[in-house]
């Protein structure tokens, strides 16, 4: 029926040279254009929100949807019907974004924060808490405003970040965060712990100090 | 000290959280945490900073963006 459909190819994501790839025939262009706005139009508002979290302003945010759409449409003959659109597209903003945005802000921790000590980062190892301060600390995480978890999330290191937001946000699997951020599952993992524990003591200040709840911080004693 | 199991839980709450264990693991974390407040807390804890997360991250794209998506394509 479709064009794309009679010669499947594995989608050779490894090497990004999307501009070498375009459609043959203004036909097949157009069935071809057809089935992307069907399939890959809806996932526009999900790619916007992480966008925002990658860039963290709306003008580079829309910027780069608009190039992740672009790339994603030239490549999209490669694309294997069948197997996970959304995990492709995320693959191909992610890229974009490493390549096009992240020499621009110049984050002081790049390169080395995987390497970096946990006490390097300004968290504590172990988080020793009763029973009665866990479940105030999740009352004080349940009433923090938005504002604050977008604020905590972007003032974490920002590989820290991305595979929080691809875990937590969007269900992505290890596997698959491995393969969109082109890093060992392992590394997926000690990111995803760091990530998430550098959050928690941060929305723990963050309510301490907004008397939102009597909530002791998680790493040191309030008194 | 004694391992009631809190050990092999306190280790991979985030893989039980993040639906990452086997099943055969699921399912021991799961019956843990049914009898274990300590561990329970705790994985209440992660959970909520997931949904919060999810709950504040949700935004949508500008009016305009899918026109101008819809026009980059059509020189594509």
């Amino acid at each position: 029926m479709v064009a794309v459909l009679d010669e499947p190819r594995l989608a050779d994501l490894g090497d990004l040279d999307w501009a070498l790839m375009t459609s043959d025939t203004p036909e097949q262009g157009d069935d071809l254009r057809a089935l992307f706005e069907e399939q890959a139009l809806p996932y526009m508002d999900q790619l916007y929100a992480a966008a925002m979290r990658m860039t963290r302003n709306p003008a580079d945010a829309a910027d780069l949807v608009q190039e992740t759409f672009v790339k994603a449409f030239q490549a999209f003959g490669q694309f294997q019907q069948g197997t996970n659109l959304k995990a492709w597209l995320y693959r191909i903003q992610t890229n974009t974004f490493i390549n096009n945005y992240r020499k621009k802000q110049r984050d002081p921790y790049q390169g080395t924060i995987d390497d970096l000590e946990d006490w390097q980062l300004g968290g504590a190892e172990s988080v020793t808490q009763s029973t009665s301060t866990r479940s105030a600390e999740a009352e004080a995480i349940d009433h923090l405003p938005d504002s604050a978890v977008k604020d905590a999330l972007q003032s974490i290191p920002e590989d820290f970040r991305l595979a929080v937001y691809f875990a937590d946000v969007e269900g992505f699997s290890y596997q698959e965060i491995a393969d969109i951020m082109k890093t060992p599952v392992g590394t997926v993992m000690s990111r995803l712990h760091r990530g998430r524990r550098m959050l928690r003591e941060l929305l723990a200040d963050y309510a301490r100090d907004r008397g939102i709840a009597a909530a002791p911080t998680t790493t040191r004693s309030t008194k | 000290m004694t391992d009631c199991g809190c050990d092999k839980a306190k280790a991979e709450l985030e893989e039980y959280l993040h639906r990452e264990l086997s099943d055969q693991d699921f399912r021991d974390i799961t019956e843990h945490l049914d009898n274990c407040e300590d561990c329970s807390g705790e994985h209440l804890v992660g959970l909520t900073l997931t949904q919060k997360m999810q709950k504040a991250c949700q935004e949508k794209a500008p009016e305009e963006l899918r026109a101008a998506i819809l026009a980059k394509l059509e020189h594509a």
